[in-house]
């Protein structure tokens, strides 16, 4: 059997570990079901540096280092692969998630040390490339879901990995391997709502897989049915995502009492008080049921003794729960129903309350049924997480002004988020040689430099370039309408547009969108134009 | 002896976590102003200041 060390890299530096990697906890109990031997060292949760992940790495015969994480854990992940090939060199390095699905070939690349790149879901795919080891054979390309490297170093990419049809079948992630009272219990707090931010014990769940809108600006990770193989001109196989024409999406879900029974299960093994369900939009699942499914975990959750409690301090027992909706799918009766049932928060992502900008990013919703859904939210009782972005390929001084109209009519304090092309989002496919051409042609330095996108990576607003996003975004939270305006009237003369014609370059744009010719400085205006 | 690493069986080398140096004064006061940090809130973080006393005049 296969003594394997999973490692979780470092995402989100500057904040605290919040999340158990819920990719890695199955995975560790799958091969534990298998007979593995199996280590976990989150080095996320612990950071303890690099002198720690050295004794980690040479605490034992290592046969396989499994890592994987989304496009943000790209540079610890770097980091971490190039010691565990130096320190480990006889182990089978194996890189998977969000970070090699999207951009597996360029990944593979990046990282020479990768041995196996798991692309889209590993939960079948990485037991069958142990099983493999263990047999003595080392044929990835007979693994299906697998990139790996022949003997004269050629990538070698599998067929694709069928995606499992019954999540019910899944074991229970493996909690205990993950410092749950050292880190996570002490970062339960989520301040997205009162409860939120009394919890003391939260822990994640994942009720689903898939979602069934077409944002532009969304990655699926390959596991909700968004990817396909494709094959180019020259023969060579690639992965491919949502493209202007053709999406799909596979819907998955567990039944209700799975999801319950699991909640109730580490209720009484762990006294958690609440679950942030990190499903990717609870409202598809919902409505994909013939609206049963919340109402049935609803239903369960009071059978089961989850509904909380509360007292008069504002503490409770019981479990709080939140999540996340959608404003074209959620209703008045079901946010009652999940109101009482203890759901305390729901994200939305707005993203705009424009209407040319909703009806450009596929989201399905418009600033009506935003409006309408905010106002159903609150009056149910449960807080809105009314998420907002700027910088979209059409944003334009209009839609910045209808989003402070608004926030103020519907008293959102929010610093929104900049659209960022993520790789595997449509946009990402879209603006690819814009991006690279915004990092010098580097594409592992956009990669690097990608965040939880509330600071400027690559840009692709036809108006408006980095520095006028982040200035523009700074006049929004402030309400400052007179240097809007100001802003609007030079900006007007620097594009050479007249009056009486719409302050958009849209479908054009602006020299920081160019991809042949080095980038120009716009005309700039001097005092008293 | 630490639990850093945590699974189903034990590993041939224990892995031994430094014990953490208690926050000092200087690192204490640099984190909470920089949460505050704007306007009049500006501070030298002493780690990365790099030292030059040549006289340049």
């Amino acid at each position: 059997m296969a003594k394997v060390l999973f490692i979780n890299p470092v995402v989100r530096e500057e904040d605290v570990p919040r999340h158990i990697p819920y990719g890695i906890a199955l995975l560790a109990t799958l091969a534990m079901e298998k007979g593995h031997l199996v280590q976990v060292y989150d080095e996320n949760a612990w950071r303890k540096g690099e002198a720690v992940l050295r004794q980690v790495l040479t605490a034992d015969e290592w046969d396989v280092v499994a890592l994987g994480g989304i496009t943000t854990a790209y540079g610890s992940i770097k980091t971490i692969v190039r010691l565990a090939r130096r320190l480990c060199p006889r182990a089978l390095i194996v890189l998977g998630g969000g970070v090699l699905t999207s951009l597996p070939r360029e990944m593979m690349g990046f990282l020479p040390e990768v041995d196996v790149g798991v692309i889209g879901e590993a939960l079948v795919t990485f037991n069958e490339i142990l099983a493999m080891l263990d047999s003595g054979v080392r044929d990835w390309g007979k693994v299906l879901g697998t990139i790996s490297r022949g003997p004269d170093g050629a990538l070698i990419m599998s067929g694709q990995r069928p995606l499992i049809e019954n999540l019910d079948s899944l074991p229970y992630p493996a909690w205990d391997l993950f410092p749950l009272e050292e880190v996570y219990f002490k970062n339960s707090e989520s301040l997205f709502s009162e409860e939120g931010m009394m919890a003391k014990r939260r822990l994640d769940i994942n009720g689903s897989l898939g979602c069934s809108l077409v944002c532009k600006f969304c990655f699926h990770l390959g596991i909700t049915g968004d990817m396909r193989y494709e094959e180019d001109e020259a023969g060579v196989v690639n992965v491919a995502f949502d493209r202007k024409g053709s999406y799909t999406r596979a819907i998955r879900y567990h039944s209700p009492e799975y999801i319950v029974k699991m909640v109730k299960f580490a209720y009484d093994k762990y006294a958690i008080d609440f679950v942030a369900f990190i499903d990717e939009n609870l409202m598809t699942m919902d409505q994909h049921s013939g609206r049963t499914w919340l109402k049935e975990i609803c239903r369960l959750w009071h059978e089961y003794g989850l509904a909380p409690q509360k007292n008069p301090d504002g503490t409770w027992t019981g479990v709080c729960w939140g999540g996340t909706s959608h404003a074209t799918l959620c209703n008045p009766e079901i946010l009652k129903i999940m109101r009482e049932a203890g759901c305390a928060q729901l994200v939305y992502g707005y993203e705009s309350f424009a209407p040319h900008v909703m009806k450009s990013i596929g989201k399905g919703a418009t600033p009506a049924s935003n409006m309408r859904s905010f106002f159903w939210t609150l009056e149910a009782g449960i807080r809105p997480i009314p998420n907002q972005i700027i910088g979209f390929p059409n944003e334009d001084f209009d839609s910045l002004r209808a989003n402070m109209e608004a926030w103020k009519k519907l008293g959102l304090v929010v610093k929104p988020h900049f659209a960022t092309p993520y790789p595997g989002s449509e946009w990402f496919t879209v603006y690819r040689k814009q991006i690279e051409r915004q990092y010098q042609g580097d594409l592992e330095q956009f990669i690097l430099d990608l965040g939880d996108a509330s600071k400027s990576s690559a840009i692709i607003s036809h108006n408006f370039n980095a520095v006028e996003l982040i200035g523009l975004r700074d006049l929004m939270m402030s309400f400052n309408w007179r240097q809007l305006d100001e802003y609007e009237r030079i900006w007007r003369i620097n594009r050479g547009i007249p009056e009486g014609k719409p302050s958009t370059l849209y479908p054009g744009a602006g020299p920081h969108l160019a991809i042949d010719e080095p980038a120009k400085p716009s005309l700039t205006l001097v005092a008293g134009a | 002896m630490s639990d850093v690493l945590k699974g189903n069986f034990k590993p041939q080398n224990a892995v031994v976590v430094p014990e953490e140096k208690p926050e000092t004064l200087e690192e204490r006061f640099e984190r909470t102003a920089l949460k505050r940090l704007g306007g009049s809130i500006a501070f030298v973080s002493k780690k990365k200041v790099m030292w030059d006393l040549k006289d340049k005049v």
